[in-house]
């Protein structure tokens, strides 16, 4: 019997692809301004007060957006981390680690589902 | 037809090359496999903040608050140019592992195509950033 990891690996493979390719695109404005500018003081604080944060975040594109921002790169993060395992510490534990891994991801993936349904 | 009795020859064990992991060419692949932390934390840290907007003001404002600490803008600092490292890396490999054609169809140049993700990403990052700073909407 093929191993169920196996039979996902076409799906985990597409995450993981689209994680590096959208998950780049979408995390490097995400990070320059609400990780440095804006605390930086760059940026006005206002510029993403609740009101508009909000308004934005509850608009579906902002929604769509929100959504691959984060579970995308779950799945590139839990797909390389497999990788850089397997080539540091052998295959021997990735019969545990894979799937562990991508528990995580999946977890964080519903749990951004959840997060941006709620906005 | 398979053999009789199975050959001699065995299969010699993996062996890591000498250079692996941070010499020479290995360089660049152990950082983009090691990237793979830093997209794993940054999709908790982006679930956090969402995840706070959702619950008020208050939660929200307290992630803002956060965010302007050392460690996380040292995290930030370092995730740029982690994200910045994986997007230069990952579009280079891209024209290369496109199809020869498929079916009549024959991929752009590769030039074209590494031109197309470079305007796409600076493109996509300039509009969110805009929109994140409040220059529209």
């Amino acid at each position: 019997m093929k191993h169920p990891l196996l039979k996902l690996e076409p799906l985990i493979w597409l995450l993981f692809g689209q994680g590096i390719l959208l998950g780049t695109i979408l995390l490097t404005p995400w990070v320059l301004v609400v990780g440095l500018a804006i605390p930086l003081g760059i940026v006005p604080a206002d510029a993403l007060s609740y009101e508009r944060a909000a308004m934005l975040g509850s608009h579906i594109i902002g929604r769509v957006i929100l959504l691959g921002l984060i579970a995308l790169p779950l799945w590139k993060g839990a797909h390389h981390m497999r990788h850089t395992l397997i080539d540091f510490g052998g295959a021997e534990r990735d019969a545990l680690v894979a799937p562990l891994l991508y528990l995580l991801a999946t977890i964080g993936s519903v749990m951004a589902v959840v997060a941006v349904v709620r906005i | 037809m398979a053999p009789s009795k199975p050959g001699s020859t065995r299969t010699a064990p993996p062996q890591l090359p000498d250079q692996f992991p941070f010499g020479g060419r290995y360089l660049a692949y152990t950082l983009f496999d090691l990237t793979g932390i830093l997209y794993l934390l940054l999709g908790f840290v982006v679930l956090c903040a969402v995840w706070s907007l959702g619950s008020g003001e208050a939660a929200w404002n307290s992630v803002l608050d956060r965010h302007r600490s050392i460690f996380y803008i040292a995290f930030h600092a370092i995730s740029l140019v982690g994200v910045i490292f994986v997007g230069i890396r990952f579009f280079s490999f891209f024209p290369k592992a496109q199809l020869p054609r498929i079916g009549p169809v024959k991929p752009p140049p590769k030039p074209v195509i590494l031109a197309t993700l470079y305007a796409l990403w600076i493109g996509v990052t300039a509009f969110l950033s805009i929109v994140l700073a409040g220059g529209i909407f």
